[in-house]
C-alpha cells in the first residue's frame, strides 16, 4: 500500500456497546460487521441489495448492509442476528423460526429475523400481508416462505399474549 | 414407575436439532471462518468461450507483494469429475477453455485488493476456437468438437425400446405428441460457494470445510487433484446454506482453495460471488422433449415414445446420469409397458449441468402431464379419471425393472381432489381461473453407488460414554433439509429415550464414517435405516448390561427408554445406571450400523444404464395447482397449491411439509419466473436480480397432505419426501393455464411474455376460425 | 471483504458545504441511499474518488406543505414519500409510484432524488467487471459498440424510476444547487433521450428538492408496473396515470411511462380522448396508442416486445379503474 487510504474513526453502537474503529472510508457495512468486528452472523447472499441476507437494523431501520459504507453509520445503533438474543434465550422470533420451521438452511434466516423484528416492532399484531410485505426484499431458497410466515406469526403472538420477549 | 413408557421420537413433529444455531447467527457457514492470518483466494477466469491457452504468464501476479501463492493447471495431478467414467474437467483450465468464467488461474494474497492485482497481471494467450451455444450448433456437421473423445460433441446417447411400443400405438384410440422446450435453471442456494482451507506445513496435511453436499467426494478428488493420500486431507463439513444439487460434485472453489493453501502453506479462504456461483452453476439443462402417447378410450396409457435433447454445457459432470433419468423415469409412476427413449446429451460452450432437485424427472414430467391432460379433454375425461385408470399395484417390477414395493399415489389423488375441492369447482371457476393437476414421483436414493466399493451403502457409529450421552456420529452432510435431525430421531424412537440425549456430528472425516452425501434422497431412507441399525446394537448391549445388573435373562429385560427393568414390579435401573453397567470393565461403548439395499432394486440389464432409476423405494405425489390469469397483461397469479405426498411414513412431519412445500415452490420458480440466458456464452442473468427466484409476494399458501404408503424396507416405513413433488408443480401450473385460458405452454418458464404471446396467438386463431365459420354459414 | 476503489467520504450539514465539498473532487459523486450508485460501485461501473453523503443535511429530509404546492425534499426515503398522506391525497400516483420501487428494505433508505437520478439500466451494463470486459464493454461505459443496437450510436439503456412519470403528471419542478447557486426547471427537463448521458445536471449540481403545485380540483390518479415478480424488480414497464371526467367522459388524461426508453415521460397524443366516453373501444384505442409510444429495447432478458405491449396494457387497466372511480365518486 503506497496510498494513503481516507479513514474514518467510526463511532457506533453496535448490539448494545459501544465502541469506535478506524475504518477505510471505502469499507461497506457488511464486511466492518463480518471482519471487524467478527460478527458473522450477518450473511452476504448476493453481489448488492438482491438477496436481503444482510439486512441489518439502523436505528431500527431494516437496511442491506451490503449496500452500506460503514463510516456512514457515525452515531449510529446498529442491531444484528448476533446480539438479538439476551442472556442466549431465544426470542420469540428466533423461537418461531427455530419451532415452525421457518428456518431450514439457515442462511437467509439472520436477515429475515431482522426484518421480522422490525416488522413486530413497528406492527406487533400484524396481518400476513403485513408479513409478506415486510419480508419482500429477502430471498429464501428452502421454505417456499410458507412456514416463514407461521413462524413471524407464532412470536406474535407469542408476544402479544404478554410472554417475555427475552 | 409404571407409568414410564418409551418417549416417541418419530412421528412427532420436531424443531430441527441444530435450529437454535441458526436462528441465533452462531451457525458458522464456510465463508464465516476467519483466522488472523487467513489469506484471500480469487480466481481468474476466462473471458472467452472456447479457446486454446497459448501461453499464461503468472511471474508478475507471483512477484507482486503480498502475493503468497498462484496455481496453475500445472499444479494439479490430475482430471476430475463426479463420474468415475468422465473425469474430464481440471480445478484450473488445462490447454484450452470451454466456456465463459471457467478458472484458469487462482491467487491467494494478503489482502482483496493486491489478490485482484494480482489477477489483472496474469497474461493469457488465448487461440479463440469456434463455440456453441446452442445443443444444435454444436451437434451441426463439421461443429469442433469441445473434447476429442466425444465425437459430434455428444457427451452420451442414451436408449431403450421397451415393449411393442408401435404395435401398443396403432392399437389405441387416440395419440397425440407435445414438443416442449424447458430453459435451463440454476438452484440459487442462498450461500454463494466457498471454502476455507487450511495447510499445516509442518505435517504437510490440509484440512478443508467447503460448502458441499458431498464432503465424500471433495474429498476424494481433492487427493486426486493435490495428488495427496487421502488420509492427509481432513474435510470438515461447515453449516451449509442449502445445495439443492449444486453442490453434489466437488466443485473448482473447493479444489482451488486446497491447491492454494498448500502453495501458500498458508489458510486460504475463497469466497465466490452471487456471478462466480452462477457461473459454477451445476443446475438443470435446457431440454428438448418430444413426446407421443397412446391413450384409449378409457384414459388407459398404451404406450409412451419420446426423446429428449439436453444441452448439458462444457464438461460431462453428472450428464450421464441426467440423460439416463430423463429416460427411465417414465416408468414408476405409472402402469407404463410400452415405451422408447431417445436421449442425447450434447457438450456446449457454456457452464456445466449438474443434477438439480428432481435430478433429470423434472422436464420429462412436465411433457408428459402435460400431454396426457389435452389427451384427457379430447376424450372427454377428467384428468384424475386419466390418472386413475393408469395406477401401479405395488408391489411390483417396471418393465425396466424398476423395484416398487409401496405405492400411495391413488391416496395421493384422493386428498389433492377433496382438499382442493376439485369436483364441486373444476370448470365453475370465474372468468380466468383456472385448476390443473399433476403427478410425480422420485427415487429414495440410487440403489447402485456411483463409486462401488463393496462397503454399505450407509453406516452410523453411536458412542456412550461416562456422561450417558450418546453422540451420533456421521458421514451424512446436514445441508439445511434436517438430516442430522432425523437420524437423531431415529436412534431415540429405537432406543426411547429422550433426543435431548443425542448430540450429533455430521461429516468431519477424522471423526465420522464415510458416508456419499446429501444426493438423491437417500439419506432418510439409507442412513435412517443405518441409524436405526445401530440403535438396535446399541440396544442390545445396553439389554445385557441391564440384565447382568437385575440377575435376570435378557429376554427377561424391559426396555422402557430411560428405564430398563425386569418386570413391572421391579423399579428397574436408570438409563445412567444401566450405562454405567455397560461400561464396567469394558470402556466406553462405540456401535455401528449399517444399511445396503437389495440387489433387486439395483435396477435391470435390458438396456446399457438400466440401472439408473433403481432405487428401495419410491415416494409419490399430486398436486392441484389454482391459478387466476390477467388477460390483460398475462401475468399468473397462483392463487393456491394443495400438495399430497406419500412418504411412507412421516418421522417428521413438520420437516416433511417444509420439505413439500420447498419442493412445490421450487417447481413454481422454474415453471413461471426462472431461466439462465446467455450472450454470446456469457451469462446475463448471473444475478438475483435477472435470474428470478421468487418472492414472498408472489408465493403461494401451499396446504400439504402427508400420505404415509409405508415401504417394507423403510426406516419405520419411510421414503423420501424432498424431492418427489417439484416436478408435478410445472404441468400442474400450465394445466390450470390451460383450464383457464384454453392455450397449452410448450415453453417454460411460462414468463407473463410467452403466455402474452400464446393468447394473442389464441385471439387470431379464434378469430380466424369464426371468420371461417361465418364464411360458411 | 468486497472490493470497492478507494474513496474519501465527506460528510456535508448543508447544502452549500455538499456543492463545495463536490466540486473540489471532480471525480466524486453525491451519494444518498446508495442502492443504485453503491451497487454500480461494487461493479466497479462507477469508480469516484469521493462520495459527498447527504443524509446529515437536515434541508433535504423533509416534505413541506405550502397552500398552493408541496415541496419534497431529495433525501425524503421512499418510504416515506409511499406513506405520506399528504402526498397520498394531491398525488396519488407519486404516493403509489414511490411504494413499488424494489423492495421494502430498499424504500427504507432509498431517497427520491435517488429515485429520480438513477442511472439508466441495460443487461449489457449492469454486470461484473469481468463481464463487461469479456464483452469488450459498451457505448454506455468505456465501449465503443452498442449490443442492444448493434451498429448505432444511441445507448437505449432504460430509466427505470418509478417516481418520475408519476411526478411529469402534475407538472413537478425540481429545484438544483450547483456551483453557480439554485435553480429550477421543470422534471420534464431533467431528462434528455439518451442512454448514456440521460440528466442535464451541470457538473457538480444537487438534486435538493421537488415542488409539486397542488391541483385546484381533486385530481385522480394511480401508479401501475410490470414486473415478473411481485417485489424487488426494476419496472418491466411503468405507467403513471392521470384522469379526470365530465358527464361521463374523459376530460382529463395524462400518461408517464418509464422502463421502456432512456427517459421517463409523458405521452403525446392524447387529446383525442378527450371528451370520448371510457368504454372498450376507448381504452383499446388507448392502450394501441401507448403502445406505439412505449418503444422499449432489448435491455433487460425480458424480451421488448412484451414490455411495450404491457405499457399499453397497464394503461388500459389504469384507466378502466380509474374511470370507474370517477363513474362511482359522482353517482
Amino acid at each position: 500500500m503506497t496510498k494513503t487510504i481516507a479513514k474514518t474513526v467510526l463511532s457506533l453502537n453496535l448490539n448494545g456497546v459501544v465502541r469506535d474503529d478506524v475504518i477505510p472510508d471505502n469499507l461497506l457495512l457488511v464486511d466492518y460487521l463480518r471482519e471487524k468486528a467478527s460478527l458473522t452472523g450477518t450473511k452476504i447472499g448476493c453481489d448488492g441489495g438482491e438477496c436481503g441476507a444482510c439486512t441489518v437494523l439502523i436505528d431500527g431501520r431494516p437496511r442491506h448492509a451490503c449496500l452500506t459504507l460503514a463510516a456512514t453509520c457515525q452515531d449510529s445503533e446498529i442491531e444484528t442476528i448476533d446480539g438479538l438474543s439476551r442472556d442466549s434465550r431465544l426470542t420469540a422470533l428466533q423461537r418461531g423460526f427455530n419451532e415452525k420451521l421457518g428456518a431450514q438452511c439457515g442462511f437467509c434466516t439472520p436477515g429475515m429475523i431482522m426484518a421480522s423484528e422490525a416488522l413486530l416492532r413497528r406492527i406487533p399484531n400484524p396481518s400476513e400481508t403485513d408479513i409478506r410485505d415486510a419480508l419482500a426484499a429477502n430471498i429464501c431458497r428452502c421454505t417456499g416462505y410458507v412456514k416463514i410466515i407461521e413462524a413471524v406469526q407464532f412470536a406474535a403472538q407469542a408476544l402479544t399474549e404478554g410472554e417475555p420477549a427475552a | 414407575m409404571n407409568e414410564t413408557s418409551p418417549a416417541q421420537s418419530i412421528g412427532v413433529p420436531k424443531p430441527l436439532v441444530d435450529g437454535p444455531e441458526k436462528t441465533t447467527g452462531k451457525a458458522m457457514f464456510a465463508a464465516d471462518f476467519q483466522t488472523a492470518e487467513t489469506l484471500v483466494g480469487r480466481i481468474l477466469r476466462s473471458p472467452v468461450a472456447h479457446a486454446n491457452i497459448i501461453a499464461m504468464d503468472i511471474a508478475k501476479a507471483e512477484a507482486l507483494p503480498g502475493v503468497h501463492a498462484v496455481v496453475t493447471e500445472a499444479d494439479c495431478s490430475d482430471s476430475y469429475g463426479v463420474l468415475p467414467i468422465a473425469m474430464n474437467e481440471w480445478a484450473l483450465a488445462r490447454g484450452r477453455v470451454r466456456y465463459r468464467g471457467e478458472p484458469v488461474a487462482a491467487v491467494a494474497a494478503i489482502d482483496v485488493a493486491t489478490a485482484q492485482r494480482a489477477l489483472d497481471l496474469i497474461e493469457v494467450t488465448y487461440e479463440e476456437l469456434p463455440a456453441y451455444f446452442t445443443a444444435e450448433a454444436a451437434r451441426a456437421e463439421g461443429a469442433v468438437l469441445l473434447h476429442d473423445d466425444k465425437p459430434g460433441n455428444i457427451e452420451r446417447d442414451a436408449e431403450f425400446d421397451l415393449g411393442d411400443v408401435d404395435a401398443e400405438l396403432a392399437a389405441a384410440d387416440l395419440v397425440r405428441e407435445i414438443d416442449v422446450n424447458c430453459a435451463e435453471v440454476c438452484q440459487v442456494q442462498m450461500e454463494p460457494h466457498a471454502a476455507f482451507a487450511e495447510y499445516d506445513g509442518a505435517r504437510e496435511r490440509l484440512t478443508i470445510r467447503p460448502s458441499t453436499q458431498v464432503p465424500f467426494y471433495v474429498h476424494k478428488m481433492l487427493a486426486r487433484t493435490m495428488g495427496m493420500a487421502e488420509g492427509h486431507i481432513r474435510v470438515i463439513k461447515p453449516h451449509i446454506g442449502g445445495g439443492f444439487g449444486s453442490r453434489t460434485e466437488t466443485l473448482q472453489s473447493d479444489l482451488i482453495a486446497g491447491l492454494l493453501a498448500r502453495k501458500a502453506r498458508a489458510t486460504v479462504k475463497v469466497v465466490l460471488s452471487r456471478e462466480e456461483t452462477f457461473i459454477t452453476h451445476r443446475g438443470r439443462p435446457e431440454s428438448r422433449i418430444k413426446m407421443k402417447v397412446g391413450m384409449k378410450a378409457d384414459g388407459t396409457i398404451t404406450a409412451v415414445d419420446f426423446t429428449v435433447q439436453q444441452r448439458g454445457g462444457a464438461y460431462s459432470g453428472y450428464g450421464i446420469v441426467t440423460i439416463l433419468y430423463s429416460g427411465s423415469m417414465i416408468y414408476g409412476l405409472y402402469n407404463i409397458v410400452s415405451a422408447r427413449f431417445q436421449g442425447v446429451r450434447v457438450l456446449t460452450n457454456t457452464p456445466p449441468c449438474g443434477a438439480f432437485r428432481g435430478h433429470g424427472t423434472v422436464k420429462t414430467r412436465f411433457a408428459f402431464e402435460g400431454l396426457i391432460d389435452d389427451m384427457a379433454r379430447e376424450l372427454g375425461l377428467d384428468p384424475f379419471a386419466v390418472r386413475r385408470a393408469n395406477l401401479l399395484v405395488a408391489p411390483t417390477m417396471t418393465e425396466n425393472d424398476l423395484l416398487v414395493n409401496s405405492y400411495g399415489l391413488d391416496q395421493c389423488l384422493d386428498w389433492v381432489e377433496n382438499a382442493s375441492g376439485w369436483k364441486s369447482r373444476k370448470g365453475k371457476l370465474a372468468p380466468n381461473k383456472g385448476l390443473g393437476m399433476a403427478c410425480s414421483h422420485y427415487i429414495s436414493g440410487a440403489s447402485k453407488p456411483k463409486h462401488w466399493t463393496g462397503e454399505p451403502h450407509a453406516t452410523i457409529h453411536l458412542r456412550v460414554d461416562w456422561d450417558a450421552s450418546i453422540t451420533l456420529l456421521t458421514g451424512a452432510a446436514e445441508i439445511g433439509q434436517g438430516s442430522s435431525t432425523v437420524m437423531a430421531q431415529c436412534v431415540a424412537e429405537t432406543l426411547g429415550v429422550d433426543m435431548g440425549r443425542i448430540n450429533v456430528i455430521s461429516s468431519d472425516s477424522a471423526l465420522t464414517p464415510k458416508d456419499n452425501g446429501s444426493y438423491s434422497s437417500r439419506v432418510t431412507f439409507m442412513v435412517g435405516n443405518a441409524s436405526i441399525d445401530a440403535a438396535q446394537n446399541l440396544k442390545a448391549r445396553l439389554v445385557e448390561a441391564a440384565a447382568r445388573k437385575l440377575e435376570i435373562p435378557a429376554a427377561d429385560v424391559e426396555c422402557l427408554g430411560e428405564v430398563y427393568r425386569g418386570g413391572q414390579q421391579d423399579q428397574g435401573l436408570t438409563f445412567e445406571e444401566v450405562v454405567m453397567e455397560a461400561l464396567s470393565g469394558e470402556g466406553t461403548i462405540t456401535v455401528k450400523g449399517n444399511y445396503d439395499t437389495i440387489p433387486e432394486s439395483w435396477g435391470g440389464r435390458k438396456y446399457r444404464g438400466a440401472a439408473i432409476g433403481g432405487t428401495m423405494a419410491f415416494s409419490y405425489a399430486a398436486q392441484v395447482v389454482e391459478v387466476t390469469v390477467d388477460p390483460h397483461t398475462a401475468e399468473i397469479t397462483v392463487d393456491k397449491v394443495w400438495v399430497a405426498h406419500d412418504c411412507g411414513k412421516a418421522l417428521n412431519p413438520l420437516a416433511v411439509e417444509g420439505q413439500v412445500q420447498g419442493s412445490v415452490w421450487m417447481g413454481m420458480g422454474q415453471a413461471m419466473s426462472e431461466e439462465t440466458a446467455f450472450h454470446e456464452g456469457l451469462p446475463l442473468a448471473a444475478n438475483m436480480l435477472d435470474y428470478r427466484v421468487p418472492t414472498i409476494i408472489e408465493s403461494p399458501p401451499i396446504e400439504v397432505g402427508i400420505i404415509e404408503a409405508a415401504d417394507p424396507h423403510g426406516p419405520f416405513g419411510a421414503k423420501e419426501a424432498g424431492e418427489g413433488s417439484l416436478s408435478g408443480f410445472l404441468p400442474a401450473l400450465t394445466n390450470a393455464v390451460a383450464d383457464a385460458m384454453g392455450v397449452r405452454a410448450a415453453e417454460l418458464p411460462l414468463t407473463p411474455d410467452r403466455l402474452l404471446e400464446l393468447l394473442e396467438k389464441k385471439v387470431r386463431e379464434d378469430a380466424a376460425t369464426s371468420g371461417r365459420n361465418r364464411g360458411a354459414a | 471483504m468486497e472490493l470497492l476503489s478507494e474513496l474519501k467520504l465527506h460528510h456535508p450539514i448543508s447544502v452549500e458545504d455538499a456543492v463545495s465539498l463536490h466540486a473540489a473532487a471532480p471525480t466524486g459523486r453525491y451519494l444518498a441511499g446508495g442502492s443504485d450508485l453503491l451497487v454500480n460501485v461494487r461493479r466497479g461501473i462507477e469508480q469516484p474518488g469521493s462520495l459527498v453523503y447527504l443524509d446529515n443535511i437536515a434541508e433535504l429530509q423533509s416534505i413541506t406543505d405550502a397552500p398552493d404546492q408541496i415541496t419534497i425534499g431529495a433525501g425524503v426515503t421512499l418510504r416515506e414519500l409511499a406513506n405520506s398522506a399528504l402526498v397520498h391525497e394531491h398525488f396519488a400516483a407519486v404516493a403509489q409510484a414511490a411504494g413499488e420501487v424494489a423492495g421494502p428494505s430498499h424504500r427504507e433508505y432509498g431517497t427520491l432524488g435517488g429515485n429520480l437520478c438513477l442511472d439508466t439500466r441495460c443487461v449489457f451494463y449492469n454486470q461484473s467487471e469481468w463481464w463487461r470486459a469479456a464483452n469488450n464493454y459498451c457505448l454506455k461505459s468505456r465501449g465503443d459498440i452498442c449490443h442492444v443496437a448493434p451498429g448505432g450510436k444511441k445507448c437505449f439503456a432504460a430509466f427505470s424510476g418509478d417516481v418520475a412519470p408519476a411526478l411529469l403528471l402534475f407538472d413537478a419542478e425540481v429545484e438544483l444547487a450547483g456551483p453557480s447557486g439554485r435553480r429550477r426547471m421543470a422534471l420534464a427537463e431533467l431528462y434528455r433521450n439518451d442512454g448514456m448521458d440521460h440528466l442535464t445536471l451541470e457538473t457538480g449540481e444537487l438534486l435538493v428538492a421537488v415542488h409539486v403545485a397542488k391541483p385546484s380540483v381533486p385530481v385522480t390518479s394511480a401508479y401501475a408496473k410490470s414486473r415478473v415478480r411481485g417485489s424487488i424488480d426494476f419496472p418491466l414497464a411503468g405507467v403513471a396515470l392521470r384522469m379526470a371526467m365530465r358527464d361521463g367522459r374523459i376530460a382529463e388524461l395524462r400518461v408517464g411511462l418509464t422502463g421502456v426508453s432512456p427517459l421517463p415521460f409523458l405521452a403525446g397524443k392524447l387529446d383525442k380522448f378527450i371528451g370520448r366516453a371510457p368504454d372498450q373501444a376507448c381504452l383499446e384505442d388507448l392502450r394501441d396508442a401507448i403502445r406505439s409510444q412505449a418503444k422499449a429495447m432489448k435491455t433487460t432478458v425480458t424480451p421488448p416486445h412484451y414490455r411495450r405491449r404491457v405499457a399499453g396494457a397497464l394503461t388500459l387497466k389504469l384507466a378502466q379503474s380509474l374511470a370507474q372511480d370517477l363513474v362511482e365518486a359522482s353517482s
